[in-house]
């Protein structure tokens, strides 16, 4: 008797234990492009999907940006309690090679919302292989921000719309002893972006190769390259402050906030950390400017979220992804954090978006023929470290270390022995 | 020619002073200035309006205050676990007297200091892995006890270096046992030097970001470093908000080293050698 | 009683080494195999042995001449070693007397080794700016300069820029260090120096030094070793640039760990770096032990 009761009551424990340890499911989501502002917001929106289903609890991990990645890389690799994670660009093809991810595609299928995401997003999805292993969530891509008040002591109303006619403002308003100079240099992190920008446009072939250049294709011996490098070599020495060779994101915006540099290229997140600085209505963003050959390059970067290969909650994963990147979420995350959303809809229904400052963005995606969506061969085994390849190259042309024949060849070289 | 020597000890001193807290009146400064005065140039010296938003900030935008207690408990435990561990390996380094063991144990301890943390850093997480002991304080605290034995102990070991083993022998002619000994009659005369390697210890830990980034993922085991290093983002640094960070955060060091400075300034050893 | 305190001594050490072998000593032997290893994020499939193809790369990388990172490496360990401690050393002296308030002015002119590092170099990277820092503000309202001068985009200034940063974060180390030792100098010993008419400089070289050459070697010793595994402050300020003018082995291990994902290549700098400190430790030990004991 006693035996029988005490096997039932062990029994139920075991069945009660059970039936609660299933009812909830904890999460563990990694998040990469981290910013105290950025994990609030996730936190808040965590905070409503838990609210809306009880039984997931979303346990969110945010270390900080700049280590983010490297942490990412490790916790995937020794394949630790991981279900939603966050990909970027740099990261994507390094997290599939080492068969970290999911496959997305059965996912996909079955998402309404999957339609609605714009060309830029889709493309950003299927990075690596044609299929989508992530999500995205936010989209970057350049404009040119303008310091109208400071444009127009010098008589400057009319925005520059061709490459040649913005360096030719800057040459003009450069005067070292007012301390005036034109364009917001980078030359430090991520400098190929700014440089492609003046060179890459004067390759008219560019235009039909996949990438801004790769393994299979560089244009760095194109006559059109070298001139175009030589014209953003001349805005250095003629419309750039000579620290410029050392500025990263922090320089270039105070040289911009400070209106020494009127001229800044960006990317929309820099948008709610201006409006900080300087307020709303002290500049204008405009689409880039065009090349001789009237196209531009929009080299588009990108984050979103996918789901570790041996994460063992798959579907609950799935269905919170599902929820975050819906039109309206998806947009009201963007809205607060700087950054394009995915979804077409949203530009039509947020408020936001429709704003002056992201007018340029949307002409920019919205004429894909002049704003030519490229990117970098971010599957190249060459391509991790062309960044630092890169910017210190420049460097030493800039610095008259290096010729500019001798580091086109050089850059040849890199990507195609 | 007395009062020119004086005259420019003080002139040295207030030099040393201005070069020292030149970039901390700076970073006070900053934490007190609104967004839009951040990046104004000419630079502004004082804010023309002085605000405690960024401080106010700090607090509001992130736990804070849990990341400071988390810091403050692993700085504690870690620089008294290594201080503690190292009076022992540190006096023993210095009276052993064959020179063979000696030279080997030394420079099993300074080659711990070669070591770049960058190395450490993934096998230390993949074994941490294995054994389920990533993200927790306890593994770190001990990560951190580590990390700081080899200082403490080659810097122990050089101020036990000074205290004449005629004075230990002694106390053991007295009845002593051994670790009595160094409890009672090395330690006192040591003081300042543990204060000071005590002090080291804190700042060092107190300071710690990349294992600290990559062993801990929580945020309620979030580190002080690790907040403050979050506040540089893809789009820059928050510098008000960052500058504010590093003030709160230098609190507890100055205090450490305050209390530390007594210590070393006293210079307890004097008295003692004399009788 | 000689065997008896050989053992008590063996004892004592358990502890240290215990924890030293489980978080420092096993994991670098991990870490160093991977310098003989084709171990790059891009793929971690397929990790084979390739014996000293690590090596060879980094020596011979036409991107990063490795001569000059060595050079730079040699220039910013040297000169910042040098002038922490002879400034460390100064300030020590100056402080060895009381005088009033010495308490609180010992606390703030040593907060700056309280900082962490990367916070270092953020803020020394906007003082050293070379168009909106405050060094060229300061310059620039002097009358000193007419134009601003780029302390860190200039390869002439850069080294030094990053360097001064370095001295001014390394100082009080010392000064602490050396402060503490100072204490423990006998008065007698310098009452005995100044009974036989030396003078103060004399003083200092024949007693003091002498007295606390234990301390100063262990120090210097030490401060070598953590001043080349240093990379937080050049890593803010110029990230190894420009055009590797500031790039030392420890940030181009960085950059080949965080830029490349290459692991290989940077333990293979991680390894050179840690066999060069060992040989330079083993002779440095060699030689400032005398005919007395000093290690």
């Amino acid at each position: 008797m006693l035996k029988r009761s005490l096997l039932m009551l062990v029994v139920l424990t075991l069945l009660v234990s059970a039936t609660v340890s299933a009812n909830t499911i904890t999460l563990n989501f990694l998040e990469v492009m981290t910013s105290p502002e950025r994990t609030a917001l996730l936190r808040d929106l965590i905070a409503e999907y838990e609210a809306m289903n009880p039984s997931i609890k979303i346990n969110l991990i945010s270390p900080p940006y700049e280590q983010a990645d490297q942490k990412a890389t490790l916790m995937l690799n020794t394949n630790q309690d991981l279900d939603i994670i966050e990909i970027r660009d740099y990261t994507v093809k390094q997290f599939v090679n080492n068969k970290k991810l999911t496959d997305l595609t059965p996912y996909y299928e079955a998402w309404s919302e999957a339609e609605t995401l714009t060309p830029v997003a889709i493309a950003a999805a299927k990075t690596v292989d044609d299929t989508p292993y992530l999500v995205p969530q936010a989209i970057f891509i350049k404009a040119l921000y303008a310091r109208t008040d400071v444009l127009a002591e010098y008589g400057i109303t009319e925005m520059p719309e061709t490459v040649e006619e913005l360096i030719e403002i800057c040459r003009q308003i450069t005067d070292p002893s007012k301390n005036q100079y034109g364009f917001a240099w980078r030359g430090k992190g991520a400098t190929m972006k700014f440089g492609d920008l003046f060179a890459s446009v004067c390759v008219d072939d560019v235009a039909n190769s996949e990438f801004i250049y790769s393994e299979d294709e560089t244009f760095f011996l194109d006559p059109g390259f070298k001139q175009g490098m030589e014209a953003y070599i001349t805005l250095f020495k003629e419309g750039t402050p000579p620290d410029g060779i050392n500025w990263g994101f922090n320089e270039q915006v105070n040289g911009f906030v400070s209106g020494t540099t009127p001229f800044l290229i960006q990317d929309p997140d820099a948008i709610p950390l201006i409006n900080n600085l300087l307020g709303e209505d002290k500049y204008e963003v405009v689409p880039l400017p065009v090349g001789p050959h009237d196209f531009t390059l929009i080299d588009y970067g990108f984050c979103g979220m996918g789901i570790p290969s041996y994460s063992k909650h798959k579907e609950e994963a799935w269905n919170f992804i599902q929820w975050i990147s819906s039109a309206e979420k998806n947009g009201y995350f963007n809205e607060h954090w700087g950054p394009l959303p995915v979804h077409r809809t949203t530009f039509d229904i947020n408020e936001h978006f429709q704003g002056k400052h992201y007018q340029a963005y949307r002409y920019e995606m919205a004429n894909p023929d002049t704003f030519l969506l490229k990117t970098y061969p971010l599957a190249s085994a060459k391509w991790p470290g062309w960044d630092v390849v890169y910017e210190t190259d420049v460097q030493s042309v800039l610095l008259g270390r290096m010729t500019l024949d001798q580091m086109l060849q050089k850059w040849t070289d890199y990507w195609t022995k | 020619m007395k009062l020119l020597l004086r005259t420019l000890k003080v002139l040295l001193l207030g030099l040393f002073l201005v070069v020292a807290l030149g970039p901390l009146y700076w970073v006070i400064v900053t934490s007190l200035k609104g967004g839009q005065e951040i990046y104004t140039f000419p630079i502004r010296y004082w804010p023309s309006e002085v605000t405690f938003e960024n401080y106010k900030y700090l607090f509001r935008i992130s736990d804070f205050s849990i990341y400071f207690k988390n810091s403050l408990l692993i700085s504690l435990l870690a620089s008294a676990g290594a201080l503690l561990i190292s009076v022992f390996s540190g006096y023993a380094l210095s009276r052993i007297r064959s020179r063979r063991p000696k030279l080997i144990l030394l420079l099993g301890m300074y080659f711990t200091q070669i070591i770049p943390t960058y190395m450490l850093m993934s096998p230390l997480f993949i074994s941490l892995a294995k054994i389920g002991m990533t993200d927790s304080l306890i593994a770190i605290t001990f990560v951190y006890v580590s990390m700081m034995i080899a200082f403490s102990t080659i810097m122990a070991k050089s101020f036990f270096d000074r205290i004449p083993v005629a004075l230990e022998e002694v106390a053991m002619t007295d009845g002593c046992t051994r670790t009595q000994t160094i409890v009672k009659v090395v330690l006192p005369l040591t003081l300042p030097g543990l204060a000071a390697i005590f002090s080291f210890a804190f700042v060092n830990i107190w300071n710690e970001l990349f294992l600290a980034v990559m062993l801990l993922s929580s945020n309620h085991n979030m580190t002080v470093p690790v907040a403050l290093n979050s506040f540089i983002s893809k789009a820059g640094v928050n510098w008000g908000v960052l500058s504010a960070g590093i003030v709160v955060a230098l609190l507890p060091t100055m205090l450490v080293f305050a209390f530390a400075q007594r210590y070393i300034i006293m210079g307890l050893t004097e008295g003692a050698v004399k009788g | 009683m000689r065997e008896q305190s050989a053992r008590y001594f063996f004892l004592i050490m358990i502890p240290a080494f215990v924890l030293l072998t489980l978080f420092l000593y096993y994991p670098i032997i991990q870490g160093t195999v991977i310098a003989f290893q084709k171990y790059t994020l891009f793929d971690m499939t397929n990790t084979p042995f390739i014996g000293f193809d690590n090596f060879k790369a980094i020596f011979t990388d036409i991107n990063f001449n490795f001569g000059q990172i060595m050079l730079n490496t040699l220039i910013w360990v040297c000169v910042s070693l040098a002038l922490q401690f002879v400034l460390g050393f100064i300030l020590a002296l100056l402080m060895q007397k009381p005088f009033r308030g010495r308490g609180i002015y010992s606390s703030l002119v040593f907060y700056p080794w309280a900082l962490s590092g990367f916070a270092i170099g953020l803020v020394w990277a906007w003082i050293f700016n070379g168009q909106f820092g405050l060094v060229n503000d300061i310059l620039l309202r002097l009358g000193l300069i007419s134009n601003p001068v780029g302390f860190l985009s200039n390869p002439s200034y850069a080294m030094a820029s990053v360097i001064v940063a370095n001295i001014w974060y390394g100082v009080p180390f010392f000064a602490i260090m050396l402060l503490a030792a100072l204490q423990s100098v006998p008065a007698e010993l310098m009452e005995a120096g100044k009974i036989d008419g030396a003078g103060p400089l004399r003083r200092l070289f024949s007693i003091t030094i002498p007295y606390i050459k234990p301390t100063i070697i262990s120090t210097t010793l030490l401060r070598t070793m953590w001043i080349m595994n240093f990379p937080d402050i050049i890593y803010a300020m110029t990230g190894g640039g420009p055009s590797n003018s500031t790039n030392i082995l420890a940030t181009q291990m960085i950059n080949k760990i965080l830029k490349f994902y290459d692991y290989g290549q940077g333990s293979a700098f991680g390894v050179v770096i840690m066999v060069l400190l060992f040989t330079y430790a083993l002779l440095y030990l060699r030689l400032t032990s005398g005919k007395e004991e000093t290690f």
